[in-house]
C-alpha cells in the first residue's frame, strides 16, 4: 500500500507557478530525499502534502495519504500521530513559554496519549539520548540554535508518527549530531515513510533510498541515492556535489601581525548571559580586513561573544577595546535565522529603501550588488514570509554590504543555505573583508568551511 | 469553515455598526424638528406615519430622541477609545523600551487606577460635575488607557528582544521606525480587538451612569437615562421602553462582533 501518493501536485502564488506539477509514490518502508538549492520549492512540496501552505499560496493536483485521498481537515486529524512535519525553524515551532522538558512531556502525554509517569520516563530517555539535559529547563529563547533544533525534532517525533516529512532536519547541527538525527529518523520511519528535504548532500547519502534533485520548482534528476550521487547526470547535480566545502579552492591565508593596528582587542574577557558566565579568559585582537573563525560546541557562547563585541551586552569581566571614532552602524551582525531577523510587515524593497534613505546611501550600487548576490527585483516585491531562508539571508547580506561595515559578526550565516549558496555567501564574506577592509568573524559548526575561509580560528570551550 | 464564520461575525458587526451610524447621523439631516421639543397633545402615542417610533410621556419624538442618544454614545465611544489607545500605546512603548524609573512610575500609576473598581471611579468624577460630557469622557478614558498600556507593554517587551529589532537598531534605525515596522504590525490586530470591547464598555458605562441619574442630565437624550425615564410606563407603552434597551443591546453587540479575531490572527 502506498502511504504517500501525489498526482500532478503543483503550488502557485496567484498565477506564478512555484512548484512544477510533481507525481510521486512512496510505499511502506521507502525513503526519499529531495535535494536542491534554497528557494527551489522543496519546502512547499512538504507543506502541500501536509496541508499547511500559507494562505497566499494554493495547490492543485491530488494528494493521497495512507491509500486514500484526504481533504484538508482529514489530513489535520492525522497530524502528529500518523503524519508529522519536522519543522524548519525551531523558534517558530516551539512554544515560547514552556521549558524544553515540559514541552516534550506534554507531547508524550497529549499527542502520544501516555500516562504521566510513562511520559516522564520517555522524556528523560529522549533528553539523555539527544544530549539535551543541559537545556532541559530552558525556554526556547534561552537555548542555542542547535539545541532548539534538536528539541523541535524530538517533540515532532514524540507523537510516534511513522510517516515523517523532515524539512532541513539537520540545519544548524554539527556533524556528529547530524549523523545521530539522521539515524533516529531512519529508525522511526522504518515501518513508514521518510521524506527528507535537504540541501546537504551528505544527509542524502546517509539517508539512502531514492533521491530527487530540484531547482526552481523543477525536477531535474531522480533515481537511487547511490546512483545519483556517485554518477550525477545533470550539471546542476554535479555542481551541488562539488560544492562540498572539502572540495573548495583555498585562497592564501593572510597573516596580520599582532602589533598592527587593531580594530577590536579583548583582554581577559569573560562573556555570559545574565548571571551565567559562558567563556572566560579570552585574549585576542581582530584587525581590519581579517577573517577570523569562531568554533565551539553548540551552546558554548559563540553568539554571546558576538553580542559582547558589538556592545549589545556588557562583558562579565575583562576589557573589550573597540577602535574609536567609527559610527555605530558600521558594526554589523549577520544572523543565524534570517526569518527572525527582518520585519515581515512590508515587502523587502521597502526595507531596503528605508535603509538607503536613513543613511543617504548610494542607491546606484544596489543593482550590481543584487546581481552579485543573485537577488532579483521581483523577489524584493515579496515580504520576508514569502521568500526562502537562503534568499532572505542574501537579502540581509545586501543590506549589510550597503552599510560598508568595518566589523561583521556572522553568526552561522550559512547553516540554512545549500552548498552552492554557502560557497558563494562565504566567499562574499571573504571578499567583503579583503575589498572593504572589514573585519569578519565567522561562526560555523562546519570545520571544513572554517578551514577554507578563515585566516585564524578562535576555539571556544567552556 | 471556522475561518468563514469568523469573517462573517466581524462583517456582521461592521454592518450593524454602519446601520446604527447611518440611522443616528442621517436622521439629523433628513428629519426636521428636534428630540427635545415637547408636544403634550401627543403623549405615549404608538408608532405611526408622523412619529415613526411613537412619542414619550412628554410627547417627544422617539425617532429623533433615539438618534440623538445613539449619536452621543457613538461619539463618546470613539473619543474614549482614541484617547486611551493613543495614551496607552505611547506610555506602553516608553515603559517597554526605556524601562527603569519610567516603567516603575507608570506601573505605580496603573496599579493605583486598577485598585479601584472602574465604574466607582467614573461615578466619583461624574458626581463632582454632574451632567458634564467632558468630565465623563475624561473619567472613562482615564480608566480605559490602562488596558491598552498593559497590552502594549507586554507585546513590545517580547518583540523588543527579537533579532529583527536588534538588527534594525544596529543599522541605526530610531524608535519611530521600530514602532512602524516592528511593533505596530504585531500590536495592531490585538489592539483592534481590545478597542472594540473598549468602545462597548464606554457605551455601557455612560448608560449605567445615566440609569442612576449621575450621567448626562435631562433633557439631553441619553440611552441609560431614557431607560429609567420610560420605566414607569412599561405597562401602558412597552414599545417605548424596548427602544432604548434594544438600541443599547444592538450597539454593544455590534462592537463585540467587530472585536472577534480575524482569520489571519493566531489562536
Amino acid at each position: 500500500m502506498h502511504l504517500i501518493k501525489t498526482t500532478d501536485l503543483a503550488v502557485y502564488a496567484g498565477n506564478v507557478e512555484l512548484l512544477q506539477p510533481l507525481s510521486l509514490t512512496l510505499n511502506k518502508g521507502e525513503r526519499l530525499t529531495i535535494l536542491g538549492q534554497t528557494g527551489s520549492g522543496k519546502s512547499l512540496l512538504a507543506q502541500a502534502i501536509m496541508g499547511n501552505l500559507s494562505e497566499s499560496l494554493h495547490c492543485e493536483g491530488n494528494v493521497e495519504l495512507f491509500g486514500k485521498s484526504r481533504s484538508l481537515s482529514e489530513r489535520k486529524a492525522l497530524w502528529g500521530r500518523q503524519l508529522t512535519l519536522l519543522p524548519q525553524e525551531p523558534w517558530n515551532a516551539l512554544s515560547p513559554l514552556m521549558t524544553a522538558r515540559n514541552q516534550l512531556k506534554e507531547t508524550y502525554r497529549l499527542v502520544r496519549g501516555l500516562a504521566e509517569s510513562a511520559a516522564r520516563t520517555r522524556t528523560e530517555e529522549d533528553l539523555n539520548q539527544f544530549e539535551l539535559q543541559a537545556g532541559a529547563d530552558k525556554r526556547v529563547d534561552q537555548l542555542s540554535g542547535g539545541m532548539a533544533q534538536r528539541v523541535a525534532i524530538t517533540c515532532a517525533m514524540a507523537g510516534g508518527a511513522q510517516v515523517l516529512l523532515a524539512d532541513e532536519p539537520t540545519k544548524g547541527l554539527d556533524i556528529s549530531r547530524r549523523d545521530h538525527v539522521v539515524g533516529q529518523l531512519k529508525a522511526q520511519a522504518a515501518d513508514g515513510v521518510l521524506l527528507t528535504i535537504t540541501h546537504d548532500v551528505a544527509v542524502a547519502r546517509q539517508t539512502g533510498g531514492r533521491v530527487m534533485v530540484m531547482k526552481d520548482g523543477v525536477l531535474l534528476e531522480e533515481g537511487l541515492a547511490e546512483d545519483v550521487l556517485s554518477t550525477p547526470q545533470h550539471p546542476y547535480t554535479r555542481a551541488l556535489i562539488s560544492a562540498d566545502p572539502a572540495k573548495w579552492w583555498q585562497p592564501p591565508r593572510q597573516v596580520f601581525p599582532e602589533d598592527s593596528e587593531a580594530l577590536i582587542s579583548a583582554r581577559q574577557l569573560t562573556v555570559g548571559r545574565g548571571d551565567q558566565a559562558l567563556v572566560s579568559g579570552l585574549n585576542f585582537t581582530v584587525h581590519p580586513g581579517e577573517v577570523v573563525g569562531v568554533v565551539g560546541d553548540s551552546g558554548c557562547g559563540k553568539s554571546t561573544l558576538g553580542d559582547t563585541l558589538l556592545g549589545l551586552i556588557p562583558p562579565h569581566s575583562g576589557l573589550v577595546d573597540r577602535q574609536k571614532g567609527i559610527s555605530a552602524h558600521h558594526w554589523q551582525k549577520l544572523y543565524q535565522d534570517p526569518t527572525a531577523a527582518v520585519s515581515h510587515a512590508v515587502p523587502l524593497n521597502v526595507l531596503l529603501t528605508d535603509l538607503v534613505q536613513l543613511h543617504n546611501l548610494d542607491a546606484t550600487s544596489v543593482p550590481a550588488l543584487m546581481a552579485r548576490l543573485g537577488l532579483s527585483e521581483t523577489l524584493l516585491q515579496r515580504t520576508a514570509s514569502e521568500v526562502s531562508g537562503g534568499e532572505l539571508q542574501r537579502f540581509c547580506l545586501l543590506r549589510i554590504l550597503l552599510l560598508k561595515p568595518v566589523f561583521l559578526f556572522a553568526d552561522e550565516p550559512t547553516s540554512r543555505l545549500d552548498p552552492v549558496t554557502t560557497r558563494e555567501v562565504s566567499q562574499l564574506l571573504v571578499d567583503l573583508a579583503r575589498e572593504q577592509g572589514c573585519a569578519v568573524m565567522l561562526v560555523s559548526h562546519d570545520p571544513m568551511l572554517i578551514e577554507k575561509r578563515c585566516d585564524r580560528v578562535i576555539q571556544l570551550s567552556a | 469553515m471556522r475561518e468563514r464564520t469568523l469573517m462573517n461575525a466581524r462583517g456582521l458587526g461592521l454592518l450593524l455598526l454602519t446601520v446604527l451610524c447611518v440611522y443616528s447621523f442621517g436622521t439629523s439631516f433628513l428629519f426636521a424638528g428636534d428630540g427635545n421639543s415637547q408636544n403634550l397633545n401627543h403623549i405615549l402615542s404608538i408608532p405611526n406615519a408622523e412619529f415613526l417610533l411613537g412619542t414619550d410621556h412628554f410627547g417627544r419624538n422617539m425617532w429623533l430622541r433615539l438618534a440623538d442618544a445613539l449619536q452621543l454614545s457613538l461619539f463618546l465611544a470613539l473619543a474614549c477609545v482614541l484617547t486611551s489607545v493613543v495614551t496607552g500605546v505611547i506610555l506602553g512603548v516608553l515603559a517597554a523600551t526605556r524601562g527603569g524609573w519610567i516603567d516603575r512610575l507608570i506601573d505605580m500609576l496603573v496599579t493605583l487606577i486598577m485598585a479601584l473598581p472602574g465604574l466607582v471611579l467614573v461615578m466619583i468624577f461624574a458626581s463632582i460635575a454632574p451632567g458634564s460630557l467632558l468630565v465623563l469622557y475624561i473619567a472613562i478614558a482615564l480608566i480605559q488607557w490602562v488596558e491598552y498600556f498593559r497590552l502594549t507593554r507586554a507585546v513590545i517587551q517580547r518583540v523588543d528582544t527579537s533579532p529583527a529589532v536588534e538588527s534594525s537598531r544596529l543599522m541605526g534605525f530610531g524608535l519611530w521606525y521600530l514602532f512602524r515596522r516592528h511593533y505596530w504590525p504585531v500590536l495592531a490586530p490585538q489592539l483592534l480587538t481590545l478597542a472594540a470591547f473598549g468602545a462597548a464598555n464606554a457605551v455601557l458605562m455612560m448608560a449605567s451612569l445615566g440609569f442612576v441619574y449621575v450621567g448626562i442630565q435631562p433633557p439631553t437624550a441619553e440611552l441609560g437615562q431614557m431607560i429609567v425615564e420610560l420605566f414607569p410606563y412599561y405597562q401602558e407603552a412597552p414599545w417605548l421602553l424596548a427602544q432604548p434597551l434594544l438600541a443599547l443591546a444592538l450597539l454593544v453587540l455590534a462592537f463585540h462582533l467587530c472585536g472577534r479575531r480575524g482569520a489571519d490572527a493566531p489562536d
